[in-house]
């Protein structure tokens, strides 16, 4: 009998040893710009991905073992976007990798995770062709996700704001000429036109630009009611100093850069009333969104209680729930059987910027569909509901419109 | 008309921009013959260090100028000890070229150490709301950088032709072995005017911040249009630099607007290469000839 309990001790002592061993963090990649004119949209969303990282940690980990970012700042560059995907797979042996907030980088810096077998979860980045890089038939098997609203579901939801529902009949589009800004610009374009509506200019703009005054006359005497924007924070903010200069003010609706902290403070007044579609708006009007929002704030105390991007940390912070119910479903860290789990998820994830159920398939990678985002407006420096309806119904989730209706939703976008 | 009017305003105030930030270039080369690559890099590290000097410690933005000035001084100061000095020692050609880029790419990790790479707003001494004259608009700050502008020009005009220091100067520029021999202390001179240079880059710098955004990579963009203004205007004259400004501006406005804005940046550089084609000197140049 004494034998047997010594036996049992030494078996639980061996077991526990092994467990240790086998309780490794779980790397997983971070990587954005955490520098720089979009840094804004970076450090929010890395710090939603800590925040999450921290509280699925408190409350012991995925498969008994701890989470541990692995943060790379890739300064929005293409180039350094590629270096650290290598150094991540091939050197830390990340798990998977959670980021990218520039089209231009993600596309860039996929093509390695792919070959590797390791999932990608694109928690901001909108370019529509993202998650369309690798699909069927070249590609058997696609390993980029994403949970943030992409272009082709922004640029109808603009142009529905401006045409559809405030009625204007001219409109001017403002576009910067990187990769983001002149893919948004043909996404407005393409909506405009299933509206048959032109638009009276189309101006495009260079990174640092300090002088907006061409570009917006052209707009002025084309007689445009409304402007159109796709481009980030800073020279947003220009375009609206520029309209403040000229003593010319119509409303700015574009697309989600436009709750960029950098283009609320640097337009000041000029940047009140601008309007873009957001997936998620700084109000606790949930349990779980309340403890988020009071979580990020305590934990990183952003200037004023506003969190710089709203939209990146929510997104980010949601993109590893749905990682981590994704490795326990799967019940390894294996890339294959994480994918296999994403793609049919049998458990709920409840986030702050919607209830994920089921948000893959094999074949559709997005997460986030044309139903779930709503207007932002800016007010007071801060981005709120543009809606006074959409404000009181908040608390209710909109989740993903299901298959047939994603795929109508997506139609239109597509021809 | 009232349209064309605009454009050239809002030319004339780009151009300033640019105007301010070129004379520094200016100068460096009147005794040295050499140029600061750095002036981007000096002109954000004056605005951004005016920037703290107002924002954080809540100092009066006119009351700032002198001491930018000062730290533009030692900044300047500094390149030409470390960049700029050991190269002419050695009479070499090129390498003040590689030293004060290099020094200008150090200031530019310095200041994002610093400050960090996010643009930041620099709050306007002046009021944000435009003025009407004669039907098109005008921001106050965009008059206060004109003035800036034209009083740096004065500056320079009065300093080089009038003062002795002045002649120091001219001298040192025209043939550094007889200005030493007539007991000028030509070294002094070059690190003079390199202080002298980073002075005004660090005004230029506090001058633009309100319009332009602040933050340490304002300085490439901005630089580099500089450079292209000096050479149009032409490198020794002070009037040349206003003018050259003003061309490039108005050029980049108009071809803005009545062109196509993808292209605005092209008439201005097309100019540049036509300037140095047929009057390498600049505009208002006078082109040195060279006895040896």
């Amino acid at each position: 009998m004494q034998r047997r309990t010594h036996l049992t001790i030494l078996a639980s002592l061996m077991l526990s040893t092994g467990m240790a061993l086998a309780a490794d963090p779980i790397k997983v990649g971070v990587t954005g710009p955490y520098t720089g004119g979009s840094s804004s949209m970076g450090v929010s969303m890395r710090d939603g991905v800590k925040l999450a990282i921290s509280e699925i940690n408190k409350a012991g980990g995925v498969l008994g073992r701890q989470l541990q970012a692995v943060e790379r700042d890739d300064e929005a560059k293409n180039e350094r976007g590629v270096q650290i995907a290598q150094e991540l797979i091939n050197k830390e042996k990340v798990v998977a990798t959670l980021g990218f907030i520039n089209t231009g980088v993600a596309l860039a810096s996929q093509r390695f995770y792919q070959e590797a077998k390791i999932p990608v979860f694109n928690n901001v980045a909108t370019g529509s062709i993202v998650t369309q890089q690798f699909k069927a038939p070249e590609f058997p098997d696609n390993y980029i996700f994403r949970n943030a609203a992409h272009d082709s579901i922004q640029a109808p939801m603009i142009v529905e704001e401006a045409i559809g529902r405030r009625g204007f009949k001219k409109v001017a589009i403002l576009a910067d000429s990187t990769n983001y800004g002149q893919l948004g610009r043909e996404d407005l374009e393409k909506a405009l036109s299933a509206k048959g509506v032109k638009p009276v200019a189309v101006e495009k703009f260079n990174i640092k630009d300090v002088d907006m005054t061409p570009q917006l006359l052209k707009a002025k005497e084309a007689g445009a009611e409304a402007i159109l924007t796709y481009a980030i924070g800073p020279e947003l903010a220009q375009i609206a100093n520029g309209m403040t200069k000229l003593g010319w003010k119509v409303p700015m609706v574009g697309s989600w850069t436009l709750s960029m902290a950098n283009f609320i403070d640097n337009a000041g007044p000029g940047g009140e009333g601008a309007r873009m579609p957001q997936t998620f708006i700084q109000e606790a009007n949930t349990v779980k969104r309340k403890a988020f929002i009071e979580g990020y704030l305590k934990t990183f105390k952003p200037k004023n209680n506003r969190i710089d991007s709203p939209v990146s940390a929510a997104q980010g912070y949601d993109s590893v729930y749905l990682l981590a119910a994704a490795i326990k479903q799967a019940g390894s860290t294996d890339g294959v059987k994480i994918r296999e789990a994403l793609e049919n998820l049998q458990t709920k994830v409840e986030g702050v910027v919607t209830t994920y159920d089921k948000p893959f398939t094999h074949d559709d990678h997005e997460a986030i569909t044309a139903n779930i985002p709503v207007f932002g407006e800016v007010k007071g420096s801060k981005v709120v509901y543009a809606y006074e309806e959409d404000r009181q119904k908040g608390a209710d989730i909109r989740t993903k419109a299901v298959k047939k209706d994603a795929a109508a939703a997506k139609q239109p976008a597509k021809k | 008309m009232e349209i064309l009017l605009q454009l050239v305003y809002s030319g004339i105030a780009l151009g300033m921009i640019y105007a301010v930030i070129a004379f520094g270039y200016q100068l460096t080369f009147a005794t040295s013959d050499t140029l600061n690559f750095g002036q981007g890099e000096a002109l954000m590290l004056g605005a951004l260090v005016a920037l703290t000097l107002v924002d954080r410690l809540g100092m009066n933005y006119w009351l700032a100028i002198p001491l930018v000035g000062v730290f533009g001084l030692f900044q300047g100061a500094l390149v030409e000890r470390i960049g700029v000095r050991p190269a002419i020692k050695i009479k070499s050609e090129f390498g003040w070229i590689m030293s004060t880029i290099a020094l200008g790419i150090i200031f530019k990790n310095v200041a994002e150490n610093i400050w960090g790479r996010d643009d930041l707003k620099f709050p306007s001494p002046l009021p944000e709301s435009p003025l009407k004259i004669m039907g098109a608009n005008v921001l106050p700050m965009e008059l206060l950088v004109i003035g800036g502008a034209l009083l740096m020009m004065l500056a320079v005009e009065f300093f080089n032709r009038k003062t002795i220091y002045g002649k120091a100067v001219v001298a040192t520029f025209n043939d550094r072995d007889a200005a030493k021999l007539m007991g000028i202390n030509t070294g002094l001179v070059i690190t003079f005017s390199y202080a002298l240079s980073s002075l005004t880059a660090s005004f230029a710098g506090m001058l633009i911040a309100p319009l332009t955004l602040t933050g340490a990579t304002m300085g490439a963009v901005l630089g580099l249009k500089a450079f292209a203004v000096a050479i149009i205007g032409g490198l020794t004259s002070g009037m040349g630099i206003i003018v050259g400004g003003i061309i490039l501006g108005i050029a980049e406005t108009t071809t803005g607007f009545y062109l196509s804005t993808g292209y605005k940046d092209v008439p201005g550089l097309v100019l540049l290469l036509l300037v140095l084609a047929v009057k390498p000197a600049g505009l208002f140049g006078k082109s040195a000839i060279k006895k040896v």
